[in-house]
């Protein structure tokens, strides 16, 4: 075919220079690729990290008012454990009532991150327009601390604290919550009917830490629970270690303040109709619950804190307008240069106009070698993208996030015992660790190609605008 | 054939205008060969271009076979050189990346003629100026005396009824010039084309039927010293 011949002929003269433009666009082509990988990775994550809080299918998730923290020299909290060295000795107090701590293990399910909310409002919420699922759960921590018999005297030991975090499931309401990112790797999970059993559903890092396995009994609150499943999860977000019903969790909890959290929840997870309808969902709740939490997977996502964030945005400001200005640059490169081709090559477009060529298919012949160029150049714009993607998964340092409002020990100082006084209990944030990894999707590479079509249509359509005004007569003078 | 009538064309050149051919009027038979010859700047070129329909007059007529070139839209000029006018140019004009064979393959392109039958005539055009074996060449392989070979093979494979000649021997040495002229009186001759041929060289301009001299956009005819058709 006579076109292709021809345009085959006219690329390789001009091979130099077809070679730098088509680099040119490659280089921001890849550039862009490259950024929308690193950005791809990042999100997904954020992604990871978000599921494992939320679990599958969750929109909206309400967290109760966290308590105020300890005051300097304020009384023992009611719900929680302190313990404090006095005249009188070494004393543990708990919901308040103090006695000797020596040789005592006191065990405290509870959490000072989330405050309770009632369960008749997990009722409320089901009842709102635009609400598809609810489900309510307990976000608690078991901590357990075991004193030494020389506690307290002269020389005597420190108590050293074990905790694990505790999840109270809905078992009428599965596929909420964050049991429902994780797949069962042995036995089975809750069921309906598990809702006033003693049994758990372990998380696998956990249950291998500690050697757990379906059949093995978990202690909570003095309580054995049999363990009849193990699950593994995402772990970016630390998920919580133990999924026991929602009924049992609320039975032996305690809220911060020492009281039952018998028809309490402090965690509701929603699923909206439509992902359209998440804001109106949000705002609605928020006037049912004034005081507390109402967080969206996107408004979480914007208090996620850590490299991970730092990255995010990297990726998403710098990457973004580094990848635009340089494909500007391409492109107004291919553009210029086009042009100068064309000008170059005025006799030969004169005299084909001369030879009756008609202008649109001298357009089209210069269109198509452009277009070649841009291809070629969006074709090594994908390899360097490849490339910069995979340069980045290589030697990109593991990122952090911290979450807030999710549930870890925390050590706080402070009350009537003075500075030796302690309190253990839930975290307000943790950070966690998120591997990078900037993968190439398939919407990338169809912006590569799209961006290199455009790119060689640009130029081509400059040297076109040309040879349109292009008058034979002119052409021919030139060299005449 | 060729019917100008006053035809004048202007050129603007600064504030003023130049007219660079003044109310011509000028009838070219079928077939006939007529040399334009001219110091530089006197109109010979803008008359070529005129006759070509590379440019439109900025008043007066230029029928050909009665149909008025100067009314003509772009796209029927275009489509009337491609199939009735043919070029050839002083300094030959062939695209320096195809060989002599595709670069004469380049006037049967817009004529819509199919790959096979172009491939004929193309090789029948190159046997006739005699570069059937450089048909694969590019045109820098090929000496100056075959660039305007393949040129006037470009300019007749598409068997136009007129060729438009612009000082074809300008950059030729004299052996290749009387070769080239040679040629062309040849092809003339057996195609009965309609020749009208610019030069600067008066032994060349004597052999057409008529001559006529370009001063100051007005062209003035003259008999021709040789005719082709007779013994001298």
């Amino acid at each position: 075919m006579f076109f292709l011949t021809y345009l085959r002929r006219e690329l390789r003269r001009r091979m130099r220079q077809a070679i730098f433009i088509a680099l040119g666009l490659a280089l921001g082509i890849g550039l862009v690729v490259t950024v929308t990988a690193a950005s791809t990775g990042v999100k997904k994550a954020q992604a990871e990290v978000l599921k494992s809080l939320y679990g599958v299918g969750t929109d909206i998730t309400v967290t109760g008012k966290a308590p105020k923290p300890l005051a300097p020299g304020s009384g023992p909290p009611r719900g929680g454990q302190t313990f404090q060295v006095g005249p009188g000795g070494a004393q543990v107090c708990t919901n308040g009532k103090c006695h000797s701590a020596a040789g005592q293990t006191i065990d405290h399910l509870g959490s000072d991150s989330y405050g309770p909310i009632s369960q008749s409002e997990v009722a409320a919420i089901a009842k709102l327009s635009h609400v598809k699922a609810v489900a309510g759960g307990l976000t608690l921590t078991d901590t357990s601390i075991k004193l030494p018999k020389n506690f307290g005297q002269p020389g005597g030991s420190f108590p050293t604290p074990s905790s694990f975090t505790v999840q109270g499931v809905d078992t009428s309401h599965l596929s909420l919550g964050p049991v429902s990112s994780g797949t069962m790797t042995s036995g089975r999970s809750l069921r309906g009917t598990d809702s006033t059993a003693n049994v758990a559903v372990v998380d696998s890092g956990y249950a291998k830490a500690h050697k757990l396995k379906v059949g093995s009994t978990v202690r909570i609150m003095k309580h054995n629970f049999t363990v009849i499943g193990i699950v593994r999860q995402p772990q970016s977000g630390s998920p919580p270690q133990v999924y026991i019903p929602l009924t049992r969790a609320q039975a032996l909890g305690t809220a911060f303040g020492g009281k039952s959290l018998k028809n309490d929840v402090n965690t509701i997870y929603v699923t909206a109709d439509s992902a359209a309808n998440i804001p109106a969902v949000q705002r609605e709740i928020e006037d049912i619950l004034p005081n507390d939490t109402v967080t969206s997977a996107a408004s979480l996502a914007n208090q996620v804190t850590g490299s991970l964030s730092s990255t995010s945005r990297l990726a998403n400001d710098l990457g973004k307008w580094l990848s635009i200005v340089v494909l500007i640059a391409a492109f107004a490169l291919a553009c210029l240069l086009t042009i100068a081709a064309v000008a170059r090559r005025v006799r030969e477009f004169g005299t084909l106009k001369a030879l009756g060529w008609p202008t649109r298919r001298i357009v089209a012949q210069v269109m198509g070698e452009s277009l070649v160029i841009g291809i070629v150049g969006g074709a090594a714009g994908v390899g360097i993208g490849f490339a910069g993607a995979a340069i980045i998964s290589a030697v990109a340092p593991e990122l952090s996030a911290t979450i807030p409002g999710s549930t870890g020990p925390r050590v706080v100082s402070g009350g009537p015992g003075g500075p030796s006084a302690r309190a253990f209990g839930p975290a307000l944030s943790h950070t966690v660790a998120v591997p990078m990894s900037a993968s190439v999707t398939v919407a990338a590479l169809v912006a590569a190609v799209v961006l290199a079509i455009i790119g060689g249509l640009l130029a081509g359509s400059f040297g076109s605008w040309r040879i349109t005004r292009l008058r034979p007569a002119d052409a021919l003078a030139k060299v005449a | 054939m060729y019917q100008l009538t006053d035809v004048t064309k202007l050129y603007a050149k600064g504030r003023h205008t130049v007219p660079a051919v003044r109310d011509l009027t000028l009838r070219i038979g079928d077939g006939e060969w007529l040399a334009v010859q001219g110091r530089t700047g006197h109109g010979k070129s803008t008359l070529l271009n005129l006759l070509g329909g590379l440019d439109r007059p900025t008043s007066g007529s230029i029928q050909l076979d009665g149909k008025d070139l100067a009314r003509f839209s772009e796209s029927q000029v275009t489509r009337l050189r491609a199939r009735s006018i043919g070029f050839i140019f002083q300094t030959f004009n062939l695209v320096p990346t195809l060989t002599a064979a595709e670069n004469v393959e380049t006037a049967l392109i817009p004529v819509g003629i199919g790959a096979g039958e172009r491939r004929r005539l193309v090789d029948a055009a190159l046997d006739s100026v005699g570069l059937a074996d450089r048909s694969r060449h590019l045109p820098g392989e090929l000496s100056g005396g075959q660039q305007q070979r393949t040129a006037i093979a470009r300019a007749l494979v598409k068997e136009p009824k007129v060729l438009l000649a612009d000082e074809p021997t300008g950059n030729l040495d004299e052996d290749t010039r009387d070769e080239i002229i040679n040629l062309l009186e040849k092809l003339w001759r057996e195609r009965g084309l309609t020749l009208i041929l610019v030069t600067h060289d008066s032994a060349i301009a004597q052999r057409a039927q008529r001559i006529g001299v370009m001063s100051q956009g007005r062209l003035n005819l003259g008999a021709p010293a040789v005719r082709p058709d007779s013994d001298g």
